[in-house]
């Protein structure tokens, strides 16, 4: 890894730094505004939290990897006897290999929708909203569903897109463009782009209103006064400089849909997979490895998919 | 069939951002508030009609037309005796409870995150990736992985008081970040100078920290606390593999939902977490609008003007 490639990495965490900052607060990464102490006191800050971490981030995300590789027995697991038998299992059949096809596509719909959606929503709150109460108060409301259990928000589409649901119910009474309620409505692949997309949108929201909210006023001035159109303010200043906040938007979206298991198992009604339903599959059986490979598989797909992002933020940040 | 809706989905969204891309803000503002409205109806409707539907009444059904509207029958349903509703009070029990050490472990540990941050450090670099790298790890791999650490240490899920370890582990994971950032925005404003002047007047560090850092930061600690709190109570997927016998409230949920006949139980079960939620986000909010009023008020004898828009927003967020 070249050293451009580490400073487009720091960039973007300071990015997501940032784009936290609307869930978390921040404004800014690393203060330097405490006084002077002794190494020992530095310890004790970092300590506790260095061991939490560890034990449940680092340690589990190790364990994944690690029993991919070990050997299957009937009820878990051989620790250390190594063998490559669990890759050849869900490499077996075709159905992994598929639905992990379905899963990438379906992630990269997603996160298309959302930055359909969710820009046109940041742009209007950053930029359109005048008194910045009023702004804030706009953006509380655009964000209080994020603290709403995720479950619960599942189950709030069942009355909407189920047989005799709202759309149904519009479609059919309403409106009358169809005769017969829309069975498929639920149980669809496309119930579970609409689901998801409402779930993760916010990721896609907050990061693009933190770096519009922060625009250089000057350059776009520049822009108009030099007799650029509408059009070409967007494409030449706004949009450019919004990028970061599109990619880390971009990065969240498509790393937890990838993921994504309730929302699938929930509104697809055990009748359509992702890479997570499989891997709880596996997990259920027991076939433990099966379970460890198949995530394996997963966390490969979505740092590929995050170095590509980078990647892509590079070029044009050069162009 | 599906195709023709993803095709209406798409010029719907094609307007709108076009409207953005081509348009000069005093013409595309209307358009984009007419989608702003959508987008608000798409973000809340659903859970909207989930509790128009929580107020059927005994004959109610799971989808629209709501039969017997104005009934509280589902309501009283969950105080019943039945051993399903015996259960989900037990959720909802020990999700509160969990919460709330969540809550204290996650002010704690963002604290002294937070305090260590203050300064750079060797390896500070990598300890933030790690922070933030729980926010990018899917909930259910981060279940899966700590299962089989506790598999191989021969750990039994679930069981007694000790089954809540991992269930706080992490869940206090997730929290962290967000709790972290707060207390990094705190920082990012706070005046050190206070520190010095109590340093310089010969206090130690442990009472520095005590007696002026602790009772400057306390919202941001409080803060960070809250954050762990309602991100715990909501908490699903990393729960999902560890949590054995013990069910939270979403777990309880998720089970309902996937494999019993469900009656309007559900949505009113829905709505009293919304409801808990939206109060937490209501007593955080009162919380940074008090100290938001008492940092104007210091601003403005001081005379050093008005803080600019990010910072504003954070700061509403974040309760400092």
């Amino acid at each position: 890894m070249s050293s451009n490639d580490h400073s487009a990495l720091d960039e973007a965490i300071a990015e997501v730094a940032q784009a936290e900052s609307l869930m978390g607060g921040s404004s800014a990464v690393v203060a330097t505004t405490g006084p002077r102490r002794s190494p020992l006191t530095t310890v004790a800050w970092i300590l506790p939290g260095t061991i939490w971490l560890l034990l449940f981030l680092i340690a589990p995300l190790v364990m994944i990897i690690l029993v991919s590789l070990w050997e299957r027995t009937p009820v878990g697991f051989a620790a250390f006897s190594f063998s490559l038998d669990a890759y050849g299992r869900i490499f077996e059949t075709s159905v992994f290999l598929d639905t992990l096809k379905n899963t990438i596509f379906r992630s990269l719909l997603v996160t298309a929708l959302c930055i359909l959606i969710g820009y046109p929503i940041a742009f209007y709150l950053a930029r359109c909203v005048k008194t910045i109460k009023f702004q804030i108060a706009l953006f509380i409301v655009v964000l209080a569903p994020f603290w709403v259990a995720y479950v619960v928000r599942i189950i709030a589409w069942l009355p909407v897109l189920g047989r005799q649901g709202v759309i149904n119910y519009f479609l059919v009474e309403v409106l009358g463009v169809v005769d017969e309620p829309i069975s498929a409505l639920f149980y669809s692949t496309f119930a579970i782009t609409l689901a998801l997309v409402q779930l993760y949108v916010l990721f896609m929201v907050t990061p693009i209103f933190f770096q519009l909210a922060t625009l250089d006023e000057a350059a776009i001035e520049a822009a108009r006064d030099l007799g650029a159109t509408p059009g070409k303010v967007f494409r030449e200043v706004i949009f450019p400089l919004s990028l970061p906040g599109v990619l880390i938007g971009c990065i969240f979206v498509f790393v937890l849909v990838m993921g994504e298991f309730a929302t699938v198992r929930i509104i697809g009604g055990g009748t359509i997979q992702s890479v997570g339903t499989l891997v709880n599959d596996y997990y259920t059986i027991p076939d433990l490895p099966a379970a460890a490979a198949a995530a394996t598989m997963l966390v490969a797909v979505m740092t590929v998919g995050v170095a590509i992002l980078l990647r892509f933020s590079k070029i044009r940040e050069v162009v | 069939m599906t195709y023709i809706w993803y095709l209406i989905a798409l010029v719907l969204l094609v307007i709108p951002f076009s409207a953005m891309v081509f348009l000069p803000i005093n013409k595309s503002k209307p358009v984009l508030l007419g989608f702003f409205l959508i987008f608000i109806v798409f973000m809340y409707g659903p859970m909207m009609t989930m509790g128009v539907l929580s107020f059927q009444g005994p004959f109610g059904s799971m989808t629209l037309p709501a039969k017997d509207l104005g009934s509280l029958h589902w309501f009283t349903e969950l105080r019943a005796e039945s051993s399903l509703m015996v259960g989900v009070r037990d959720g909802i029990t020990k999700s509160l409870w969990v919460s709330l050490v969540v809550a204290a472990i996650t002010a704690v540990l963002s604290l002294s995150l937070g305090m260590a941050f203050r300064r750079q450090f060797r390896g500070g670099g990598i300890l933030f990736y790690a922070i933030l790298l729980s926010l990018m790890t899917p909930g259910l791999l981060l279940s899966l992985g700590l299962s089989f650490l506790l598999y191989y240490i021969g750990f039994n899920k679930g069981e007694g008081m000790l089954g809540y370890v991992p269930i706080i582990g992490v869940q206090a994971v997730w929290a962290l970040p967000f709790g972290f950032l707060v207390m990094m925005s705190v920082f990012n404003r706070y005046d050190a100078r206070a520190e010095e002047a109590a340093r310089d007047l010969g206090a130690s560090s442990f009472t520095t920290f005590r007696e002026v850092t602790l009772p400057l930061i306390w919202t941001g600690v409080f803060g960070a606390g809250l954050f762990g709190f309602t991100l715990a109570l909501n908490e699903f997927e990393r729960t999902f593999l560890i949590s054995g016998a013990i069910n939270t409230l979403p777990l309880k949920l998720y089970i309902i939902t996937s494999s019993s006949v469900l009656r309007p139980y559900v949505y009113s079960l829905g709505v009293v977490t919304i409801i808990i939620s939206f109060l937490l986000i209501a007593l955080f909010l009162i919380v940074s609008a008090i100290t938001g009023r008492k940092k104007a008020l210091a601003i403005e004898e001081d005379g050093s003007g008005v803080d600019d828009l990010p910072s504003m927003t954070a700061a509403a967020a974040s309760g400092d």
